[in-house]
């Protein structure tokens, strides 16, 4: 396939074409897709996969962009994705993200590629997981995945990445109580944003009340500790560490081959969703071939049959064919 | 008495009724700003008044009726029109044209490279060079500015907010070496930088120092410039970027009061710099509510002055200049443009304005050729000499429906003032984004009324002429422009001392970064030949430049339009198009160059969201090469550049090259929305533009257009 051997060289364009076919809702596309994905598995890259979750607003884009700033300048190449949640009612959607990341936008070694949230997985939109085995192929460092909300921890950790960070902004040190759980489970990070000007003591304070609430968790394995970091995106301060940390929790986690197992769940997970989806998409298809549904929902209405003898007719026929 | 004005009413209520067939509590309209007007006002209307003193003369507390006794029955409003293109000498040529042909005072637009503070010969700049104003890289350019133009009695306005230090340095040394000491310049610097960051764009520094700068420059003026007006507050930005008039009189207000904080935390005494305070409002086309508006400004900035403390009667006198809209006038059938000024104008007057500039009829086009700024200026020469409104101050004042309203503008302006307060005062909210998301929602209802219908714009939407005029475009070689500056400032760096220029360079740093005053220092970069580029450089070493986070208004345009058909004709084809291809129309819709205009962009794409499209929102100021990146890593399938200070040819050519660079078989179709004179849609179309979208385009015919263009290319490759 000309197109693996186009995004394993880093052609811009190819990249992002296929990302476009593995976000694609086209039933042709999706087959499409999962070869392409399976021959890119055959290639892998060495990228790390950190994901950023965070409220609306604390400044997730902005982090990455200063963050991303200062790796490109160590060389580092940057693939990220980010999920915008701005859609509407309508469907459509306004993608700003990049309004945010100005400067690493500009940068030879970046590629960034927002997509439009729309339903599936609470915020991760289809083809995430996709796009970063693509750019994994295509030779990023790292793959950063931007995604709104706190809600979604479990999912991101468990589905994404290798890493997974939690942005908070100072003064939300006070909601810790009630979702303690989730995410002292989930996130292997914690940045505090906005460590600057007037917020710098609320910010200390906050990061503060999450490092006890951590001090809560029992691990269970040797996975590596979970941080609490104060950064300023704005000022550009905190970087260092959130690096040092990052490449500290990668090289324990693969010495204890906590990295690895934790990748063989995500992919064992993974071929579960793709069967599940595949499967019941035959069902339906099948399931609406013969427009019998639909006479038998009329008849249900008219009141001649029960709903419950509707829906045995229904799978009889299916375990028939 | 009182029993026989309520039978008189109750018989005009039943006559109105009776000729309308409508109930008079329905017979309202509503304005913009969610005022109702009433078919009639009567004595009523005025009795209870919250800020309107009845009573109160012109020239007297709260100067409702006007800032002086006499008004123009002493001396007329000041024609000032605004004005600047091309190189230095080109617009001194042109200033000293209007001079003789009867304009009173002067009024300089700087191009975008100068105002956002870098040199004619900066490659980021390559195709702003003088063509949306006048080139001004070093102190020598100031210079021919201003040949044979004698600064001591010429009063000069200079729009200049992000690049402040160094032009108005220039214009301080210019004077000194036409032997005019700074105590005897007149005029005004505008120097405002609060609207830059919700509308206007030319920002350079974040808001901290550049509220510092602001300080600084009234700090120094105060003391040194007593003739000279430190500051020009604007709400004119705002109502041309959409903004309401409750929005834009309270939010002008509100940038005035931290203004007024921000200079007294220098430890300036509130009189020694308020009566240097001058304002600017926009005059459009709402002819009795633009009248109150002035009335309703100057009554509650005297309330505001007095609560600050103010005791000299200067120092709580708003005083004014005013431009007429430009987003009121048209590309299409442009000598309407024309009409549409001349009742600008006179609502203007009679508000009170003490200056005035009137538009060109090809404002929608291009800058004002010799002859649509000579009709533009007999515009005011005809009022001033042949319509008898000077005879008579503030001729309005005690009409019910003027008293009336004035108060109840006032009352609405109060109450978005406090709620600015609240918010800590406009810096505050503006690193919130609140004021330009608001000013974004009002010209996107804004631009919903006209695009239904609901709000008719002579010859746009209705009563279209079927042929429409050909008109002269003036013409700005940007290229030849760029070459001259460039030999320019070469000339000056051969000849200059370059140790003086460094020494005086690190000093203003250092004064940066001590916070003492910068204007003293940068007055002395700019005599040793510092250009405007270097001057503003050297702060960005210590402030760093701004950049712009945006947010988007969402849902305002569609609601406008529920259960429209046209509307949904669009959104239906959004969805046959997802269904066929497995993805939504992705659009990016761009802004290159140092072009700021962002009204049009914003506005096109939360509508096209609306709609259904995928909308990638560039920031502000990107390259070509950068949009091409972007495009491309997005897979988007269109390209819409939104260009409206005459870049596009230069930057819209880059634009095609880069996307080619990046990917030779690139299938991304690239429109053009904007100012564009119809002399070069060939060029554009020569480029490879699939299509075109000037002025008045109405956004759902426009998205049909796009979607359509992108289905088309998809099937040619199919
Ligand atoms: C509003 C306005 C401003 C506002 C801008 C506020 C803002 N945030 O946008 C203010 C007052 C701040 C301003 C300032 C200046 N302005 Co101005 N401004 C205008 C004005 C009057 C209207 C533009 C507008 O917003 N119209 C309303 C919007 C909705 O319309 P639009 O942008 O044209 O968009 C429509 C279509 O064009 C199309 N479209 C546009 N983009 C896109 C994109 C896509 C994807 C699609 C499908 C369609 C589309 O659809 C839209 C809906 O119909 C024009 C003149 C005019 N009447 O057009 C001058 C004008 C653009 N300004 C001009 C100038 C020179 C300036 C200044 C540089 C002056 C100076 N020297 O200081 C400054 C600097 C601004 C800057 N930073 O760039 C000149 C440019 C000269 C030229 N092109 O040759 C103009 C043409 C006036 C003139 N004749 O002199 N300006
Ligand atoms: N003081 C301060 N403000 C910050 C910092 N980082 C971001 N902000 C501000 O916070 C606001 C939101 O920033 P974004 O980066 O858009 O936040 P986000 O989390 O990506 O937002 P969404 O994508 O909309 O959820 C902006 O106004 C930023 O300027 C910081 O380090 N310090
Ligand atoms: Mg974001």
């Amino acid at each position: 396939m000309q197109l693996v051997e186009k995004i394993i060289k880093g052609e811009r364009a190819a990249i992002a074409k296929a990302i476009t076919l593995v976000e694609s809702s086209r039933e042709n596309d999706k087959n499409e897709s999962r070869k392409l994905i399976s021959e890119l598995l055959n290639k892998p890259g060495k990228s790390i996969r950190v994901g950023f979750s965070g409220p609306p607003g604390v400044g997730k884009s902005t982090f990455i962009e200063s963050f991303g700033r200062y790796l490109v300048e160590k060389n580092y190449k940057l693939g990220i994705l980010a999920i915008d949640p701005s859609s509407q009612i309508t469907g459509g959607s306004i993608l700003g993200d990049k309004t945010r990341m100005i400067e690493i936008s500009k940068n030879p070694n970046t590629f960034i590629r927002s997509t439009p949230s729309r339903g599936s997985l609470g915020g991760i939109s289809v083809g995430t997981r996709e796009a970063s085995i693509i750019l994994d192929a295509a030779g990023y460092d790292f793959i950063f995945i931007e995604t709104v909300g706190v809600g979604q921890s479990e999912t991101m950790a468990t589905n994404l990445v290798d890493i997974f960070s939690l942005i908070v902004g100072p003064g939300s040190g006070d909601e810790l109580q009630g979702i303690k759980k989730g995410i002292t489970e989930y996130a292997d990070i914690f940045i505090v944003n906005k460590n600057d000007g007037d917020l710098k003591s609320e910010a200390s304070k906050t990061a503060s009340d999450y490092k006890s609430a951590i001090s809560y968790y029992k691990k269970s394995d040797d996975t590596a500790d979970k941080e609490v970091l104060l950064v300023s995106a704005i000022e550009q301060t905190g970087m260092k560490k959130v690096i040092e940390t990052i490449q500290n929790i990668v090289s324990q986690n693969k010495k204890n081959k906590n990295f690895d197992e934790r990748r063989a769940k995500q992919f064992t997970y993974w071929i579960e969703e793709e069967v599940r989806e595949i499967i019941q998409f035959n069902i339906q298809k099948k399931i609406r071939a013969d427009g019998s549904i639909s006479q038998l929902s009329q008849k249900v209405m008219d009141g001649k049959i029960q709903m419950f003898e509707a829906i045995e007719a229904i799978t009889q026929n299916l375990q028939n064919k | 008495m009182k029993t026989k004005n309520s039978d008189n009413y109750t018989k005009w209520q039943k006559s109105f009724e009776r000729e309308t067939k409508i109930d008079l509590n329905e017979a309202s309209s509503e304005t913009d700003e969610g005022i109702k007007i009433k078919p009639v006002y009567t004595k009523a209307d005025i009795e209870n008044l919250s800020f309107v003193d009845n009573d109160s003369l012109p020239g007297q507390l709260p100067y409702t009726r006007g800032p002086k006794a006499s008004m123009y029955t002493n001396r007329p409003w000041t024609i000032r029109q605004y004005a600047g293109f091309s190189t230095a000498e080109e617009s001194n040529d042109f200033y000293k044209k209007n001079l003789k042909s009867g304009q009173k005072g002067l009024s300089v637009a700087f191009d975008l490279p100068t105002h956002r503070g870098y040199d004619s010969d900066d490659d980021l700049v390559m195709g702003d060079v003088g063509k949306a104003g006048v080139a001004i890289d070093t102190v020598e350019d100031m210079k021919i500015l201003f040949n044979d133009i004698p600064l001591d009695q010429m009063s000069v306005s200079m729009t200049m907010n992000g690049a402040v230090l160094p032009v108005l340095s220039s214009f301080i040394v210019a004077g000194e070496e036409q032997n005019v000491n700074k105590n005897l310049l007149s005029g005004t610097i505008q120097n405002d930088i609060l609207k830059e960051f919700m509308v206007r764009n030319t920002y350079i520094y974040p808001p901290d120092p550049s509220m510092k700068i602001v300080a600084d420059i009234i700090e120094f003026t105060s003391k040194e410039m007593p003739k000279f007006n430190s500051i020009s507050i604007s709400g004119y930005h705002m109502q041309e970027a959409g903004a309401d008039n409750v929005l834009e009189l309270a939010y002008t207000l509100a940038d005035g009061m931290e203004y007024v904080r921000a200079a007294l935390s220098k430890g300036l005494d509130i009189d020694d710099f308020a009566p240097r305070l001058s304002f600017f409002f926009a005059i459009g086309t709402d002819f009795f509510m633009e009248i109150a508006k002035l009335r309703a400004a100057r009554t509650l900035w005297y309330k505001i002055m007095k609560d600050f403390g103010a005791k000299n009667e200067k120092s709580l006198i708003l005083r004014t200049h005013c431009q007429t809209s430009g987003v009121s006038l048209t590309e299409k059938d442009p000598y309407n443009n024309i009409i549409r000024t001349s009742y600008e104008a006179l609502s203007a007057i009679l508000g009170g304005t003490q200056s005035l500039h009137t538009n060109s009829f090809d404002e929608a086009i291009a800058l004002p050729t010799d002859e649509s700024a000579r009709i533009a200026r007999n515009t005011q020469l005809i009022l001033q000499n042949e319509t008898g409104v000077t005879n008579t101050v503030d001729p309005l004042a005690g009409s019910y429906f003027i008293e009336s309203l004035t108060d109840e503008l006032s009352k609405k302006a109060w109450e978005v003032i406090e709620e600015i307060e609240s918010l800590g005062g406009m810096t505050k909210a503006v690193k919130a984004g609140v004021p330009k998301l608001k000013i974004e929602e009002s010209a996107t209802k804004k631009q919903a009324k006209v695009d239904s219908g609901s709000r008719v714009v002579v010859g746009v939407n209705k009563f279209k002429n079927p042929k429409e005029p050909k008109v002269d475009v003036r013409v700005i070689d940007n290229n030849r422009v760029r070459d001259d500056q460039i030999k320019k400032i070469n000339d000056v760096k051969a000849s200059r001392d370059q140790k003086a220029v460094d020494e005086s360079l690190a000093k203003l740093v250092t004064a940066a970064k001590e916070d003492s005053n910068l204007l003293a220092r940068s007055i002395d970069a700019i005599k040793n030949r510092a250009t405007v580029g270097e001057v503003s450089k050297a702060l960005e070493q210590v402030y760093g430049r701004h950049f712009a986070t945006s947010l988007s208004v969402s849902g305002v345009y569609g609601k406008h339009f529920e259960g429209d058909e046209d509307f949904m004709n669009v959104t239906k084809k959004v969805n046959i198009f997802e269904e066929e291809n497995g993805r939504r129309p992705r659009v990016l819709v761009v802004k290159m160059g140092q072009d700021g205009h962002d009204r049009g962009a914003k506005i096109v794409a939360t509508s096209f969201a609306d709609m259904g499209f995928d909308v990638d929102m560039g920031p502000l100021f990107q390259s070509p090469k950068d949009v091409a990146k972007d495009a491309i890593e997005n897979d988007v399938h269109a390209i819409g550049v939104s260009t409206l200070a005459a870049g596009h040819k230069t930057l819209v050519p880059e634009l095609m090259k880069s996307l080619k660079e990046i990917d030779p078989k690139s299938k991304i179709i690239v429109f053009v929305g904007g100012v564009i004179p119809e002399q070069d849609y060939n060029f554009l179309y020569e480029n490879n533009i699939s299509a075109i979208f000037g002025p008045g385009s109405n956004i759902i015919e426009s998205a049909e257009k796009v979607i359509d263009l992108i289905s088309d290319k998809i099937h040619e490759h199919n």
